[in-house]
């Protein structure tokens, strides 16, 4: 039967090629598309591995940075002196300064860093004591920086689960001694491990990070500081703390950001781009159904003779049915060989930096979709080809 | 004998009305979204309000310092001082607009924060950008100099701050906890325009983070205004001497510096498809075009697919014109006629389709101020498009239409 299907199909390739590059094309299309919406579908689904909910950015833009961070003691003064101001507000919960890369912001530090000879490409973050606190971030071993490690020789780093687990693989990191890409001399050792999180948005995957205590007079770009704010902190308490802020701040413009509208900005320079290209393809789908739907109908109407005799040596109505339906889906079949060849090629060449089961499942749901579009397409005309009473059709050639 | 053509397309659209229906429906979304998309690429790339002389104007959006040994690089907008000590030595141009990037500003009302932007600015920015005043006018030079806290506000500034009073000149505006004097209330920018949005523009001599800081990066831009077309290129040579000879501003960290005055599309494609020597506008055009011809493709080869079947429904009618002496010649074009007529009527639907969608987003929060609107060079391009679409999908039909034998084809009428 399955052989009697594929052979009819074969038989008529040359009038159905351009069904079959229909299909083949739409199917390329819907792998691409499945694979993008597997992709950040998986990536949706990993924890963020931090608390935005409440927590404020304070930027701070100093008139002249020179001015005001020469020296290192300055700095420390100048960041204790906001905190301060901070933190004689009720509602400011934790307080704590970092690098301008904070989460969901359009900043990003990376650097390579090494493990005698392994080196990987990791996100840095500067942060002080507090930055864990104020984002609610989980431990998995070891601690977070604090007083204990001041004076040390060594700067204390945190590095994420990723990071670990690209440099250490299955060894315990705590203790062991990394070097920067950017500053050979500097030596950093690791104190903890925490979870990964997903502080470029929730549609993208998280990356190696490594936290880095903000060392005295730590200076560039380390202007921002993170407050954790009591639930229910509004404009109100907003505007009165950005005019205190900006005191303590000397010369320098403060703007106060939430996370959870940075998190929606972020988020939509995913999103946006993913649903024009939806609205584009289900276009596509729709045009191609109708194509479809209109040429299965059309070989219908000039096979009525043949169907005719089919049905006089015996097939039944559910018998032609079948058999309309199956030569569609024999076709489309054809036409998504070739593509899972095209489609195979890309978890099997490693072309750009996705696992491989995303592929699998883009192809197993680009499969899916195109059958079931193939189905709903053949079944009307297959139904009318049923109806067709054999001596009417028969009688008229 | 075009009349003629013309009834019998009619009259063979109304044949089969489902067909029909399929292929304008085919044609009509598919210009429509192409033209959307041309509407887009018209509001962001072709020189309208508040930025008319964009053909006279080359803009300095980057400076790029090096170390070209180990490769990193210190990369953004110009600093303010920068510009001044660089660009505003530059003879060529008639007309040199200095601003910052919009940032976002503070202003608190009645416990609620606005969501505007700030712009800083210098005196000449007001002659490049041809704003609209609805009331008052812009800041001087004068003004500038005293740095005295004065401001042109944007409609939508005023209407979130005053509420809907008629004159709001001579009021005071509070924003970063300066108490700014309003002087001149100007017509809405888009904010896809970097180089002239914002809903508030004070002079730059007020802006807190610094302009007189040494550094060479920062987030202010540069539009030079040529005066005429003819000293563009001009213009481009100079700034490219001048770049030449800029030492890095740390020579032991870095050893290379690169800026360029680019055109407008150019400035952006620079920094997306291109590098520091190349501006990628080629890059983007070919990105333009794989995605036309990909998006085209399916619509085409399903319409190519239709036509073919709806063809040779009238074999009867083509093996009697050729019975009686037509040429293949003639066949093949009287084909590709009938399919010009359904694509131009895809095409007038599509016009339709497109102007709703494009009222719809307008009528939306998706792009405040943009105005999409199909203006003549649009209306070209889809003409263009609708008799490229017909040929395409006409051809293929039409050549197989001809080969057809007379016999086969008289034959064949009966079924």
């Amino acid at each position: 039967m399955l052989k009697h299907l594929f052979k009819l199909t074969w038989n008529k390739k040359k009038q159905n090629f351009l069904i079959v590059l229909e299909v083949f094309i739409s199917f390329i299309v819907l792998f691409a598309v499945f694979s993008l919406l597997i992709y950040q579908q998986q990536n949706h689904n990993k924890p963020m591995g931090f608390n935005y909910e409440n927590v404020w950015a304070v930027n701070i833009f100093p008139e002249d940075r020179s001015r005001n961070w020469g020296l290192s003691d300055s700095v420390n003064n100048y960041h204790e002196s906001i905190k301060q101001a901070a933190h004689a507000f009720s509602e400011v919960q934790e307080a704590s300064f970092c690098n301008f890369n904070t989460p969901f912001s359009m900043g990003q530090a990376n650097a390579p860093i090494k493990y005698n000879t392994k080196e990987i490409f990791s996100n840095f973050y500067i942060t002080d004591d507090h930055y864990a606190n104020a984002l609610d971030m989980k431990l998995l071993a070891g601690r977070w920086y604090d007083r204990r490690d001041n004076g040390m020789s060594e700067t204390p780093v945190v590095i994420n689960k990723m990071a670990s687990e690209n440099l250490f693989g299955m060894a315990d990191p705590i203790g062991k001694v990394l070097t920067s890409g950017m500053d050979s001399v500097r030596k950093l050792k690791v104190i903890g491990i925490v979870d990964d999180f997903k502080d470029k948005g929730d549609f993208v995957t998280p990356e190696n990070g490594v936290f880095m205590r903000m060392t005295e007079g730590e200076e560039s770009g380390s202007g921002t500081l993170l407050l954790k704010m009591k639930n229910g902190s509004d404009a109100n308490v907003e505007s009165r703390l950005q005019k205190i802020l900006s005191g303590a701040a000397k010369n320098a413009t403060v703007r106060i950001d939430h996370l959870t509208e940075l998190r929606k900005t972020k988020n939509k320079t995913v999103l946006i781009p993913t649903i024009i290209l939806l609205v584009v393809c289900a276009f596509l789908i729709i045009n191609v159904g109708l194509g479809l739907f209109g040429v299965l109908w059309h070989n219908i109407n000039k096979r009525k003779s043949e169907i005719g005799l089919r049905r006089a040596v015996g097939a039944t109505k559910n018998g032609v049915s079948f058999q309309l339906i199956g030569e569609a889906l024999a076709m489309a079949t054809l036409a998504m060989v070739a593509g899972s060849f095209f489609a195979i090629q890309f978890p099997l060449l490693h072309v750009f930096d996705m696992p491989a089961g995303i592929y699998i499942a883009a192809i197993a749901a680009a499969i899916g979709f195109i059958y079931i579009l193939v189905l709903i397409c053949a079944l009307y005309p297959g139904k009318q080809a049923a109806k067709l009473y054999p001596a009417m059709v028969l009688h008229e050639d | 004998m075009i009349k003629n053509y013309f009834k019998i397309a009619v009259a063979v659209l109304l044949r089969r009305k489902f067909f029909t229906f399929i292929s304008l429906f085919g044609i009509s979304f598919t210009l429509a979204i192409l033209m959307v998309l041309t509407a887009f690429k018209d509001s962001l790339l072709s020189a309208n309000y508040p930025e008319t002389r964009r053909d006279h104007c080359l803009y300095i959006n980057r400076v790029v310092q090096q170390n070209s040994k180990h490769g990193f690089t210190m990369n953004s907008e110009p600093s303010y001082s920068y510009l001044e000590r660089y660009v505003s030595i530059l003879k060529t141009p008639a007309k040199i607009a200095i601003s910052s990037l919009a940032r976002p500003v503070n202003i608190y009302m009645n416990d609620k924060k606005l969501d505007l932007h700030i712009k800083y600015a210098n005196a000449e920015f007001w002659d490049v950008m041809e704003f609209t005043f609805l009331e008052g006018k812009p800041f001087t030079k004068q003004e500038i100099s005293n740095s005295e806290n004065v401001a042109v506000i944007s409609e939508d500034a005023k209407n979130q701050y005053f509420g809907h009073e008629a004159s709001v000149v001579g009021k005071y505006i509070e924003a970063n906890n300066i108490q700014y004097h309003v002087v001149g209330v100007v017509k809405n920018v888009s904010n896809t325009k970097m180089y002239s949005y914002s809903d508030i523009f004070v002079p730059y001599t007020t802006a807190m983070s610094n302009y007189r800081n040494k550094s060479y990066q920062g987030d202010y831009t540069a539009v030079l205004d040529a005066g005429t077309k003819s000293d563009v290129n001009a213009m481009e040579n100079e700034y490219q001497q001048i770049v030449r000879r800029i030492p890095t501003e740390d020579p032991k960290n870095f050893d290379r510096l690169y800026s360029h005055a680019d055109r407008y599309t150019e400035s952006f494609t620079r920094a997306i498809f291109g590098n520091n020597n190349d501006t990628g506008i080629r890059y983007m055009y070919i990105a333009i075009a794989i995605f036309i011809v990909l998006f085209m493709l399916l619509p085409t080869i399903n319409l190519v697919n239709i036509n073919i079947s709806r063809i040779m429904e009238r074999s009867s009618e083509i093996g009697v014109r050729k019975a009686y002496g037509a040429s293949s010649a003639t066949l093949v074009l009287q084909f590709i006629f009938e399919n010009l007529i359904l694509t131009v009527m895809g095409g007038i639907i599509g016009v339709l389709i497109a102007v709703i969608i494009l009222s719809v987003i307008n009528h939306s929060d998706l792009l405040p101020n943009a105005n999409l609107a199909m203006n003549l060079p649009v209306l070209w391009y889809s003409l263009l498009l609708c008799i490229a679409f017909g040929l395409f999908s006409g051809v293929v039909p039409a050549w197989r239409m001809s080969r057809l034998h007379v016999i086969n084809a008289l034959k064949s009428s009966s079924s």
